[in-house]
């Protein structure tokens, strides 16, 4: 290993490591440190260079070039940088001003991107896809707006490839060929297609897990959810606040949509049903891989377990949530109910955020280990200093993703997290690992969470679609 | 650990003990109040005749008791103001200087003349003190009286002040007050209920007072005092949450007085370029508007249209005032504004990105959580406007009008206009989209009780309106006589 480049370590960790997950974890602190500062450094001098807000912020700033892990901290985004254009500009469909404003936070070529009688957030976005690098992911919030995270396509594969050695592979054991390169179904307890970030995997998934077999992903809904629709659920919402739902105005374009968003919904018990009844036929007691958040996968398990439905899939299929509970009051047991369901022995946890490529793994000892291609901080939650990078250490975590390389890859969350620097992880890994309780600083502060997340994907649908009802009597 | 204590006040009576520990609003600061629940059966008055002492009393001696209360609400000296004082410190995000001076000016509120003028402006002392007689076109003798009912108030904690005018209105109409108080603002209310007991022992006043704090939404204390037989009205003012959640009790028998969630807007004419003398005073009468109360009042200025067009000339004009604000309200003297003690985080992202967004936004200071100016470099206001305090404005250039009609709604209470005459060419046009209050730009914040209230009149409404007529047949036609008409 001690022969490959500081490039291969930056550009490429799984051909670094050779795809070993356990050579990712074991590598001693101090080696790993070495090579993160040399790869944050030259990732910053590159994103310096050709992403404008990262420039003109680190020239505000005065700071030229980054050493120490802490020089980076002036320099971190919050969510906020991604929706910090003006909402207008999508009522307006000035999507040649959007362009623009996605290009000052991207290292890929927009210049070619035609707007020209662009008509929709949608298909502003196919738009991207088509006549770029880009393949944009959206979220939602209630500020009227919606993030626009500027991912680029062979980041999103790079992450599937990632995942699938973490699934299949075992902290310790040197992989086998069948699990560098399973081939299973994918069971999707979701909606088919979409722009929001967890819906823009669907395609990954098909490609990277069941060997580009239509056949072998199974999701639950077959419908797309709209980015104009969830546009429009966050414009609602910030209406609500504001006293403002009388003067909210509905794209005529978008209104004519109207009985084809019903029927997506009058569909969903129907999907429901066969989507069941093929889980519990075609593919009972098969090796799958399935992800979710805890959230939708306890509703599902729930709704399945009243129907008699239990353990469904092979033992040793891969299972994945994280996500949080954002704001779900689920009960104490439901890590049981979804493994009764399910009929697996180990669900696995991961902990991210759309803003950077990496998912942080549980291990056995139910800490999440960082991924090296990502350095962690701890922040003060009211000053945004960092805290000391030794001890337990509680705060608002912040994270540099060097691994990609389309947008700025220094974000700081909205959670509070605990690290202990010192102390090796009782599972053997040599890397940093997270406490497994993290929370919003927002739920804890019983503030309203800003940002709807994909766990209320569904109820932000209706809520648009009843507003649509409402207003067309 | 708890940092302070928030007795009970029963109707003179101040009770400490039966001690149970609540959280604050901002995380840290605990404190400890007496269990509400045990003492609900004293919290309402006994029965409705309970009332009657309140008439034994003439308005003169409520305005001599109201004075001497004013009198002894010196800083100063009285403890219970200085606890209160030390309370807020750690409940509110007020900085100390700003807090103190809201209790060093307090006792205005007692001015025997100004309670004289709230009371014959808003509601008409002859109808306080009796039966005010008409006679109607049919021929009846009507006489109309103002009785004072029994209500209880859910005050905002934003200002000690919001207490005082409670306690005042409460007086003036002798009505009966149980008020909850807030957390942000535990101890003003009481006191002021403290003092009355000492200045006024026994006085009618001081029985027709109670101050408790529960936690709002605990349905042991709510559901059982909540009910037309204890009182009649709730004055609930403030947060979208608190004056929702006290709709579920709202009954025939009950009825609500909702002073609800407001913001304001502020609008700015050309005229205000006319002359840097002019822009000078324009930018520092806006800066009043937000800075005071460090923008936690309801008609604090936010959003700050400016006409002055937003074409490139425009924008730079806009730009040039946003720079002047923010000189001037950083230059705030300390007891009308200061550095705010704490930032909210979510905003500040937003600041950060908006600042990022040079096409856009010219985010002028807010580096240090001092306050800050954020000027749209078109004419929309940021998305996240609901959000702005701590002393951050956001100034948007427009065209005209119609920009700023479109963001005004029942949810605007105030609108600071400069210049006057253009504050007289909209005052016909903006109630009609839900604006209540208009004023001089730089005097938002600079309120009186002596007006009506977001629209409506708080204090009539704390009344019961009653009627007694008198019907002669001589005069009125009796009905009994009347022939059939089919």
């Amino acid at each position: 290993m001690a022969e490959k480049n500081i490039d291969s370590f930056m550009n490429d960790p799984i051909d670094y490591f050779d795809g070993s997950i356990t050579k990712m974890h074991m590598l001693p602190r101090d080696e790993l440190e070495a090579l993160q500062r040399e790869a944050m450094s030259r990732r910053f001098a590159d994103h310096r260079q050709n992403i404008e807000m990262v420039r003109n912020l680190a020239d505000r700033l005065e700071i030229k070039e980054v050493k120490e892990f802490d020089d980076l901290v002036p320099l971190f985004f919050a969510h906020t940088a991604f929706k910090s254009y003006p909402a207008a500009l999508f009522d307006k469909k000035r999507f040649d001003l959007m362009t623009a404003w996605l290009q000052k936070l991207t290292t890929k070529d927009l210049s070619e991107v035609d707007c020209e009688g662009c008509d929709s957030i949608e298909e502003w976005i196919d738009r991207l896809d088509a006549q770029s690098e880009l393949r944009v992911i959206t979220s939602s919030g209630t500020t009227g707006t919606i993030s626009i995270i500027p991912k680029d396509e062979h980041g999103g594969f790079y992450n599937m490839r990632l995942w699938r050695l973490f699934l299949f592979q075992t902290f310790g054991k040197e992989p086998t060929r069948e699990e560098l390169e399973p081939v299973v179904d994918v069971i999707w307890p979701n909606y088919s297609s979409g722009k929001l970030g967890h819906l823009r995997m669907v395609e990954l998934l098909k490609r990277e897990f069941t060997g580009n077999d239509e056949n072998r992903f199974h999701a639950l809904y077959s419908d797309a959810i709209s980015t104009d629709l969830m546009f429009l659920a966050s414009k609602l919402r910030a209406a609500a606040s504001r006293g403002e739902l009388d003067r909210v105005q509905i794209d005529p374009k978008l209104l004519a949509r109207k009985q084809e968003f019903e029927a997506m919904e009058a569909r969903r018990p129907e999907e429901m049903k066969a989507f069941f009844a093929r889980i519990t036929s075609q593919l009972a007691g098969q090796r799958v891989f399935m992800t979710g958040t805890y959230t939708l996968m306890y509703e599902l398990a729930a709704a399945g377990l009243e129907r008699g439905v239990k353990n469904v899939f092979a033992k040793n299929s891969a299972i994945l949530t994280g996500g949080g509970t954002k704001g779900h009051v689920l009960p104490e047991n439901y890590m049981e109910v979804i493994k009764e369901f399910l009929g697996v022995e180990r669900i696995q946890e991961g902990y991210g955020m759309s803003e950077i490529s990496a998912l942080h793994w549980a291990c056995d000892e139910n800490r999440y280990h960082v991924q090296p291609w990502v350095i962690p901080f701890l922040l003060d939650p009211d000053t945004s200093e960092p805290l000391p990078r030794s001890g337990v250490q509680t705060g608002r975590a912040a994270f540099y993703d060097f691994v990609n390389q389309s947008h700025w890859g220094g974000i700081i969350s909205g959670d509070e997290i605990s690290i202990d620097w010192d102390t090796p992880c009782s599972c053997g890994l040599a890397s940093v690992h997270i406490a497994h309780d993290i929370m919003r600083y927002s739920e804890k502060q019983g503030v309203e969470d800003d940002r709807i997340t994909c766990a209320a994907t569904q109820d932000v649908h209706d809520e648009a679609v009843n507003f649509m009802r409402e207003f067309e009597g | 650990m708890s940092e302070f204590r928030v007795p009970l006040f029963l109707r003179g009576e101040v009770i400490e003990e039966d001690w149970k520990t609540f959280g604050g609003r901002r995380g840290s600061g605990t404190f400890e109040a007496p269990d509400t629940a045990q003492y609900i059966d004293r919290l309402p008055l006994s029965s409705p005749l309970a009332m009657a002492d309140l008439y034994e009393i003439s308005f003169e001696e409520i305005l001599d008791v109201l004075e001497e209360l004013g009198r002894a609400l010196d800083f100063e000296k009285n403890k219970h103001l200085q606890q209160a004082y030390a309370a807020g410190l750690v409940a509110a995000n007020y900085p100390p200087a700003l807090l103190a001076n809201s209790y060093t000016t307090l006792p205005y509120a007692f001015d025997r003349e100004s309670i004289r003028e709230i009371a014959e402006t808003r509601i008409g002392i002859d109808y306080l003190e009796g039966w005010v007689p008409r006679t109607l076109r049919d021929g009846r003798e009507v006489r109309i009286r103002a009785f004072g009912s029994r209500a209880l108030h859910v005050p905002a904690g934003n200002g000690g002040l919001v207490s005082a005018v409670t306690i005042i209105r409460n007086a003036i109409t002798r009505s009966d007050a149980i008020i909850k108080v807030p957390s942000n603002d535990p101890l003003t209310a009481l006191a002021i209920a403290r003092t009355l007991a000492e200045v006024a022992p026994n006085h009618p006043l001081t029985k027709h007072l109670a101050v408790a704090y529960w936690k709002g939404g605990d349905l042991e204390v709510e559901q059982p005092l909540y009910r037309p037989e204890n009182i009649e009205k709730i004055v609930a003012w403030g947060g979208f949450a608190s004056v929702k959640h006290v709709t579920r009790y709202i009954q025939p028998g009950l009825e609500m007085i909702g002073l609800d969630p407001k913001r304001s807007a502020t609008i700015i004419g050309p005229e205000a370029f006319q002359s840097e003398e002019t822009l000078d005073e324009v930018a520092l009468r806006a800066a009043c508007d937000i800075g005071v109360a460090n923008q936690e009042a309801c008609a604090s200025a936010r959003v700050i249209y400016v006409l002055c067009g937003s074409d490139a000339q425009g924008i730079e004009r806009a730009n040039r005032l946003g720079q002047r604000i923010y000189e001037k309200l950083v230059a705030l003297p300390e007891h009308i504004s200061s550095k705010p003690k704490s930032f909210d985080r979510e905003l500040r992202d937003h600041i950060e990105a908006s600042r990022m967004t040079e096409d856009w936004f010219r985010v002028i200071g807010g580096e240090d959580g001092e306050g800050a100016v954020i000027v749209s470099q078109m004419d929309e206001p940021v998305d996240y406007s609901p959000m702005l305090s701590g002393r951050v404005a956001n100034l948007v250039p427009v065209d005209d009008i119609k920009k700023v009609t479109e963001a005004v709604n029942a949810y605007t209470q105030t609108v600071g206009i400069f210049p006057e005459s253009l504050k007289r060419e909209l005052r016909d046009q903006l109630p009609l989209f839900g604006a209540q209050r208009l004023t001089s730009l730089g005097y938002a914040c600079h309120v009186t009780t002596a007006m009506p209230q977001d629209a409506i009149e708080p204090v009539r409404r704390m009344c019961k309106w009653i009627v007694d007529e008198e019907c002669d047949p001589e005069k009125v036609f009796p009905m009994w006589k009347a022939p059939a008409l089919a």
